[in-house]
């Protein structure tokens, strides 16, 4: 018995250890409960992924400054860690436990729509139309079948960034961005600086920062697969795309793509930022990075170059929606809090402090003109402004939610030279016709 | 009489087995049955979690079988995985709990250093490793350079994926070498002596006395990892994003069915996706469990 | 002469066993000295970034030393987020947690290994088989089947089901009981103990390597979880450790230096107590002699 003297210790220890906070059943919500009933007021649940130093004070402002604006409802922030606050989402709504305003990926929007996932906005809209004080693009993606289920909040774009210092090294002017594919092209060629097999600086590789299928809509503004289910992938323009791509992949070869895209994928040392990759296409946020980590970087920004003259500077982007989940307990009240989150002067602020884009579109025009930014984050927030009207989304098709995982690797077959462009995507087409058929 | 009492005392005796077992038992039926068995009907229906859960038949295994060129896609990556990792890292924690197993100066702290990997978990080592196997100045290729060999592209290369998640988890290894250090010192230091008088080597040693008597736990181990390699999601989720790398080389089992399940909300799917895997893995122990008897020696004389 | 030759015979065995052991121990020390500059090379990694300013990790090519040791990175890692009050929570949790596997497991594996009863076969089989099933199919029924319980922002979903057995430590813990030589219980029983007794006076003593290991396993386990408490926690006050790294990863950017910082600061304890829990293993019993 001598041996486990320490048992009785133990059990102690577990009792003391019991009596934590996470033990006694909403420890600090009953409290709140109490604090509730004294002021009459209604507590929502609002999570969201912003937990950074810079973004959460900024989040926090805006809810204190709505509780403040009114004595009815009292917002409280919960930070949960970014990708993992949906699955967490869809448990509580599973549960019948839901917050009361969760931020959620505007692309599956239509598709939580159909699924019932998040409450149908219709009926507020209906007293209170704020539709139009949106970007269409944005909006749209919020529909099924005509009924809104988030209201747009933040959003992003593509834009290219080059180093006028480079431009200037290689006889460009500093000041006349590539338009075209063709003039990218040819630029690229001028700013390479080649040693051997490897580079002192490259011009510019297009799958940096984005993917095939970004180029692909910039090329006919179609998404694989349009509004009517109909599969667009196997077409001239993008038959044009995949080629001009692969030739771009063959002339700086794996091997000196991929350790850099690795760099920038994992959001690590830059090349663009030591002047080593002279044009890069990235989202206007991609300003704050040169801001703090390559101050003294002389740079501009351009529209996405177009595929040739006239065929349009469309770029792509994505964004973010205010949703009240499915079977939340005060969906009035949620209501209030997000019209105020999406209103011109929460919009505002977020924008102009996060530099980030937002979907309210004269919050957005406002801005741009903000006396916060420095020239260089005016330059940048300007053209982006000028590139949202532009900027299309990839909602997630509701027949075939998942189809670029068939989609992805025909592209990756082309690059590595296992197939032509004209069999990949012959392939692509049919396997996500399939996937549609089945439904 | 004597039969009576011996017959009495089976009786209790098995009362008594049942009592050891009893909390597992009410684990099972209050936290785990309930969920395996609703998992299991709503295979059988469209369940997508928030708004439908319709009775659809066999259909959903009927897609998976006939129409799904990712589901066996995802198939062959996993058992590529499970071929090459299992037998791999079983090998190597045998061989480095051996080294580890001597008594030599500084053994703690080479205990300490081989474990710390198997210590350390979740994202962060995902993304350290994504910044290690960069291939143009990760370290993983900088070292090899050093030694003249041009390192693949890893992440990068269909070929090269899969390999560097078992390099990986190999790093690892120091979590299974814990087991056998464990299992190791059960082992009478006589038996050594022993057979050092007669002469036998280190290596026989190893081989004559160590092995037989730790195949106990390489047979947990091997049935453990070969369930857990099934089960291979977090790195492969985050090292392609959620999307499964080049080619779809490192779309495993069950990446692929949490695409189903999180992403296109086609959960009844998903569920049938996870009873297949289940028969598979289920059928693979009991092979495990009939051949053990040939090979793991209990002291105990266990049946 | 034939007691002599044996007698000289046995003095040269001697020498060149103790020579032989000699060399092997060298050998041996090189091989995992070199072994452990691959391990802690990644390790090496982590600690350099931990220590760059955000520039100098942004900064292409890499660098495997840092220009300068920001060694405040710590500090502001630590104040980034309430992580003492993270620290206490992940404690409780992982003690709890602990306490639970070890016991309960060894009490549930020793009626595996070495009660006999009807359907033992079957009943373990099923235990086995409750590993098979990938999780996040059953992640929804069990949420919903917490938030009936009514433990949904608790612990009780964390701690709870650590006493009630879990597949994997049973497993162990029953492949290390069924090295103890039955004849050991038997005769125990012959002096008419219980099994309850053998338990606790035989099998706990005599398993105690396996029991640290679990032990192990279990803290590490625990301490690392991020999926439970990401799911059953809803006040921040409650979260864990490994919640609280999270706001250094962001959407678009993540701030490595503070990740790695705080990654390393949450592997400390892991590795201290690993380091001083060894004794446990090399305190093991001799099974084969009976264990006394």
């Amino acid at each position: 018995m001598r041996r486990f003297k320490w048992v009785p210790a133990l059990l102690i220890l577990m009792l003391v250890l019991s009596g934590c906070n996470g033990f006694t059943k909403g420890g600090s919500g009953a409290e709140k409960a109490d604090a509730e009933a004294e002021e009459g007021k209604i507590t929502l649940d609002f999570w969201t992924f912003w937990g950074s130093e810079i973004r959460r004070p900024i989040i926090e402002k805006i809810i204190e400054d709505f509780n403040n604006s009114q004595d009815e409802i009292e917002v409280k922030h919960t930070f949960i860690p970014w990708g993992d606050i949906w699955t967490k989402e869809l448990a509580a709504i599973a549960a019948g436990d839901p917050p009361d305003v969760v931020i959620n990926d505007i692309n599956a929007t239509a598709l939580r729509g159909k699924n019932q996932q998040a409450e149908n906005l219709s009926k507020y809209l209906e007293e209170d139309d704020i539709s139009g004080d949106f970007y269409e693009e944005l909006w749209n993606a919020t529909l099924y079948e005509g009924d809104s289920y988030g209201i747009p909040f933040n959003t992003d774009t593509r834009v290219l960034f080059y180093n006028k210092d480079a431009f200037e090294e290689a006889g460009l002017d500093p000041e006349q961005p590539p338009k075209t594919w063709d003039e990218l092209w040819e630029y690229a060629e001028k700013l390479d600086v080649k040693d051997g097999e490897k580079y002192d600086r490259l011009g510019f590789y297009p799958m940096f920062g984005v993917q095939t299928d970004v180029w692909m809509m910039n090329a006919d503004n179609v998404n694989f697969v349009d509004e009517n289910s109909e599969v667009k992938i196997n077409t001239p323009a993008k038959l044009d795309t995949l080629e001009w791509l692969n030739k771009w992949h063959q002339k700086y070869g794996a091997d000196n793509i991929n350790s850099w895209k690795a760099q920038m994928e994992s959001q690590q040392a830059n090349p663009f930022f030591s002047g080593d990759l002279a044009m890069l296409v990235q989202t206007p946020t991609f300003y704050t990075q040169i801001r703090d980590y390559a101050p003294d970087l002389n740079f501009g920004v351009a529209l996405l170059p177009e595929k040739e003259p006239g065929n349009g500077h469309t770029s792509w982007g994505g964004g973010f929606v205010a949703e009240i989940p499915a079977g939340a307990e005060n969906p009035d009240a949620s209501w209030e809090f997000i019209k105020y989150l999406t209103s011109k002067e929460a919009q505002e602020y977020w924008a102009v402090k996060n530099f980030d884009n937002v979907a309210n579109i004269e919050a957005s025009e406002s801005a741009a003109s903000s006396d916060e930014f420095n020239d260089n984050g005016k330059m940048v927030y300007e053209l982006a402004v000028e590139a949202m009207p532009l900027t299309m989304l990839t909602p997630t098709s509701l027949v075939a939610p998942d189809y670029m995982t068939l989609v992805n690797p025909e592209f990756d077959n082309v690059y590595l030279g296992k197939k032509t462009p004209e069999q990949a995507l012959k392939d692509a087409q049919a396997a996500v016709e399939k996937e549609i058929s089945k439904k | 009489m004597a039969g009576k009492r011996r017959f009495n005392y089976k009786t209790k005796e098995g009362l008594q087995g049942y009592l050891f077992i009893l909390p597992w038992i009410i684990g099972f039926i209050v936290f785990t049955a309930g969920p395996l068995l609703f998992s299991f009907a709503a295979s059988f229906t469209n369940y997508n979690v928030t708004s439908q859960m319709d009775f659809v038949g066999l259909s959903n295994y009927e897609k998976l079988f006939s129409g799904d060129q990712l589901f066996w896609t995802s198939l062959y990556n996993t058992l590529y995985y499970v071929l090459f990792s299992v037998p791999l890292t079983t090998v190597g924690a045998i061989l480095l709990s051996a080294l580890l197993n001597r008594d030599i100066p500084g053994m703690r702290l080479f205990r300490t250093i081989y474990y710390l990997p198997a210590v350390l978990s979740g994202v962060g080592v995902y993304l350290l490793w994504m910044q290690l196997l960069e291939p143009g100045t990760g370290m993983v290729n900088t070292v090899l350079a050093w030694f003249g060999i041009a390192g693949p592209n890893w992440l990068f290369d269909p070929d090269w994926t899969k390999p560097a998640l078992i390099f990986m988890k190999l790093w690892s290894v120091g979590g299974g070498m814990l087991l056998y250090l464990a299992s190791m010192q059960g082992i009478s230091k006589s038996l050594y002596e022993a057979a050092e008088i007669d002469g036998a080597n280190a290596w026989q040693q190893f081989t004559r006395i160590t092995i037989p008597m730790i195949t106990p736990v390489i047979f947990f181990d091997i049935v453990t990892s070969l369930i857990g390699g099934f089960q291979i999601f977090q790195e492969a989720y985050v090292m392609s994003n959620g999307e499964g790398g080049p080619v779809n080389s490192m779309l495993f089992y069950n990446l692929y069915m949490w695409q189903k399940a999180f992403e296109a909300f086609d959960m009844g799917y998903a569920m049938a996706m996870s009873w297949i895997l289940f028969v598979i893995v289920f059928a693979l122990t009991i092979v495990n469990l009939k051949l053990a008897p040939k090979w793991v020696h209990y002291e105990g004389g266990g049946k | 002469m034939v007691k002599q030759a044996a007698g000289r015979q046995k003095v040269s065995h001697f020498e060149t066993i103790q020579g032989r052991r000699q060399a092997l121990n060298i050998i041996n020390w090189v091989l995992l000295a070199a072994g452990s500059i691959l391990m802690l090379s990644p390790l090496w990694w982590m600690l350099v970034t931990s220590v760059k300013t955000m520039q100098e990790v942004m900064t292409y090519p890499p660098t495997f030393w840092p220009e300068s040791w920001n060694w405040s990175n710590y500090m502001k890692t630590w104040e980034a987020a309430p992580f003492d009050l993270y620290t206490v929570n992940t404690l409780t949790i992982t003690i709890l947690v602990v306490i639970g596997n070890v016991f309960v497991n060894s009490f549930i594996a020793y009626g595996f290994a070495k009660v006999p009863f009807k359907g033992r076969n079957v009943l373990f089989a099923i235990v086995l088989s409750t590993m098979m099933i990938p999780g996040f199919v059953t992640l929804i029924p069990q949420y919903v089947l917490f938030a009936k319980l009514q433990w949904l922002n608790t612990y009780y979903p964390l701690v709870i089901p650590a006493f009630f057995g879990s597949a994997f430590n049973i497993f162990l813990l029953r492949q290390f009981y069924m090295t103890i030589p039955d004849e050991l219980i038997e005769a125990a029983k012959m002096e008419g103990a219980s099994h309850f007794w053998i338990w606790w006076k035989i099998g706990l003593p005599l398993t105690k390597p396996a029991l640290a290991t679990v032990a192990i396993f279990s803290f590490n386990g625990a301490w690392n979880d991020f999926l439970g408490p990401l799911l059953y926690v809803n006040d921040e006050s409650l979260y864990t450790l490994q919640l609280g790294l999270q706001v250094f990863k962001g959407q678009m950017s993540t701030q490595w230096n503070y990740l790695m910082a705080g990654s390393l600061l949450v592997l400390l304890p892991v590795i201290i107590l690993f380091f001083f829990f060894q004794k446990y293993f090399i305190q093991g019993i001799n099974l084969q002699s009976g264990g006394k």
